[in-house]
């Protein structure tokens, strides 16, 4: 995934870059708001990862440009000030997510992924683990052993892999595979989940239940 | 009272002492007024008695003497006495001296006080006729107690009315004070001084000066903190990649881990302590009267920090789990995460690994809403559970904390009018229930 990082401070863009790096993207760094401007329009990133207290014109003003002219790059805006109205402001002014400073980096990483994801598109190949996951071929193989899957638990995989490292609920994952006011009950859910718990095993993934709320799927720490 | 000068004490000194003088003066007046005529009624009564004596005796010698009784019929005894030119005594009473001139005077018979009024008798002979002055002594007595019991009732009625005079005209320092009284220990508002009394403007106009220093002195040190704490995030952020991305990259070697470790441990709490102290400020509340309230869901409000938790519940190996229920409250968004944040971070922070913490919210069957974080910790002995919500208080000095969190969430519910209690949980540990209104 191609990311551009927008960040003045010299020790934390560093840091952002090697640990997105880890994460297999490809990060494009800008030291100011005019630079961001410039590569915004030059080399379109997939995602956008701004911070609001830029020298020249902040953040705010980088995605008001990119807005206005009628570019829907996901965009994340850091900000070290957490008052009401930065919140408030930033995403009125078209950004699509923001974290405050200083971030768990799981959550940055998946926050990155999930806007990555919201303008790829829907046919891409996924991985965690042992685990490839192509949507566009509805294929699924866990190393070299091919995985089947239910269409409500190839749906189920889909959104949590698409979340991977985030914690999903249960009403999340309903809404997402049955968006058309099927019938599906949370016990339902539960039953999809504990299947693919079962099929997924030797995968190299964690697939963990939060009590009462939901799931959360990650790689298996290495052992 | 003693050593405080106080203006009523004052005024009352000032106004009660001159009006009693002044009272006293007009009822010395008002006694004269009243006995004198009295007295030159009893006077001129005996003067014309003796009169009439001196002309019987004129007409009918020294033997008319004997018509005077010893008693008038009116309580009073009377004595009659006739003396020559020389003095000698011719008829009558013998206790009687011989009058030095005619006319009026006081005199004592049988140790009683006399009035006597002597009169010409012809061929330089005098008539003394004495009377004591008992009706007279009566009559002054019963003008000296009406007076007395006047003077009392007026004197009492006046002080009455000066009392109450005194505090009318200073009722408008006491409203003053019950107008500063009612604010909020954190009110720098100006004073606002319509309907003030004149007087009283300077001393509000300057109290409004002293309060607008204090207040722009607060917002300073408020917004210094702020700016510090918002400084410090973006190094501290760097310093936690940078730290995360050796600890990786030297995963295989115990020692640099553990020392890696150490540092992000520390880089954590610098973290925790510049969020805390923003929180803090952010609960400030002169600062919450600008907050927006708004509706706002408890569950949506714990979801929303639901990632946190659950990576901090997984580092500690703990069971962390949620019994959400819609739950409506009018709040601030942002303090309320503060308040959902630090109490489930409490919840973590003291539970030991291994250990079970239960996140809930619910509706109130009687209207309201209750949030209620619930562990398996070593729970808050009872004599030690009001201190736990001050500040910088820390039950268990091994772990690191910063001794704010609990005073967060403490201003906070206050501030939203909520009531936070602590409990023992079933089978031990501590339940923190914060019930909205």
């Amino acid at each position: 995934m191609h990311v551009l990082l927008v960040e003045d401070d010299a020790v934390l863009a560093d840091g952002l870059t090697r640990t997105l790096q880890g994460h297999g993207m490809q990060v494009e760094l800008a030291g100011d708001g005019l630079q961001a401007d410039l590569q915004l329009q030059r080399n379109p990133p997939q995602v956008a990862v701004l911070d609001i207290g830029l020298p020249g014109i902040d953040g705010f003003e980088v995605v008001r440009r990119l807005r206005a002219r009628g570019d829907t790059t996901p965009v994340l805006l850091l900000t070290a000030r957490d008052a009401v109205e930065d919140r408030v402001r930033g995403l009125e002014t078209g950004a699509d997510d923001y974290l405050v400073k200083p971030f768990a980096t799981p959550e940055l990483v998946a926050r990155i992924r999930a806007l990555g994801r919201r303008n790829a598109p829907k046919t891409g190949v996924l991985t965690l683990g042992n685990l490839v996951f192509d949507s566009g071929a509805r294929r699924a193989r866990i190393g070299d052993r091919p995985l089947e899957l239910s269409a409500r638990e190839w749906a189920v995989l889909e959104y949590l892999l698409q979340q991977a490292g985030r914690v999903v609920s249960k009403q999340q994952i309903i809404d997402t595979i049955a968006p058309w006011g099927e019938d599906l009950t949370l016990n339902a859910v539960e039953v999809y989940v504990s299947r693919l718990r079962l099929k997924l095993e030797g995968a190299g993934l964690a697939l963990r239940t939060i009590r009462g709320f939901g799931y959360l799927l990650e790689a298996a720490p290495a052992a | 009272m003693s050593g405080i000068p106080s203006i009523r004490l004052r005024l009352l000194k000032w106004l009660v002492g001159p009006i009693l003088i002044v009272n006293l003066g007009a009822a010395a007046l008002t006694y004269l007024l009243a006995w004198t005529p009295a007295q030159l009624a009893f006077d001129e009564g005996l003067r014309q008695d003796a009169a009439a004596l001196a002309a019987r005796v004129r007409s009918g010698g020294a033997g008319a003497m004997g018509t005077v009784a010893p008693d008038n019929g009116a309580g009073e005894a009377s004595w009659a006495a006739l003396h020559d030119g020389a003095g000698r005594l011719l008829a009558g009473a013998p206790q009687l001296a011989a009058p030095p001139r005619t006319g009026l005077l006081d005199a004592r018979l049988d140790g009683e006080p006399v009035r006597v009024a002597v009169a010409e008798a012809g061929g330089g002979m005098r008539v003394s006729l004495a009377r004591t002055t008992r009706a007279r002594q009566g009559v002054q007595a019963a003008i000296v107690r009406s007076l007395v019991l006047l003077e009392v009732l007026f004197s009492l009625a006046l002080v009455g009315l000066v009392w109450f005079s005194v505090g009318n005209g200073l009722s408008p320092l006491a409203r003053l004070r019950a107008r500063l009284d009612a604010r909020g220990s954190a009110d720098l508002a100006p004073l606002i001084d319509a309907g003030m009394p004149r007087e009283l403007l300077p001393v509000v106009g300057a109290f409004n000066a002293l309060l607008g220093r204090i207040d722009a002195g607060a917002r300073a040190q408020d917004e210094f903190r702020a700016n510090v704490a918002h400084q410090l995030r973006t190094p501290l952020a760097g310093l936690r990649l940078q730290l995360e991305w050796l600890a990786a990259r030297h995963a295989d070697d115990p020692e640099t881990c553990r020392s890696l470790e150490l540092m992000l441990g520390a880089n954590e709490r610098m973290i925790r302590q510049t969020n805390q102290l923003l929180s803090l400020e952010r609960a400030e509340p002169n600062r919450f009267a600008r907050a927006r309230l708004a509706p706002l869901d408890l569950s949506d409000l714990v979801a929303e920090s639901i990632q946190a938790f659950v990576e901090q519940a997984a580092s500690r190996d703990i069971d962390l789990g949620f019994e959400l229920a819609p739950a409506q409250v009018e709040g601030d968004r942002f303090l309320l995460r503060d308040l959902v944040d630090n109490l489930v971070d409490n919840a973590l922070r003291y539970t030991p690994r291994g250990g079970r913490v239960t996140v809930g919210c619910a509706a109130l069957a009687g209207g309201g809403s209750v949030l209620r974080i619930e562990d398996n910790g070593p729970g808050i002995p009872p004599h030690l559970r009001d201190q736990v919500f001050e500040r910088f208080v820390r039950l268990d000095e091994g772990t690191h904390g910063s001794g704010l969190g609990l005073a967060i969430v403490r201003d906070i519910a206050s501030l939203h009018g909520a009531e936070l209690t602590l409990l023992d949980a079933e089978g031990g540990g501590a339940v923190f229930t914060v019930a909205f209104p």
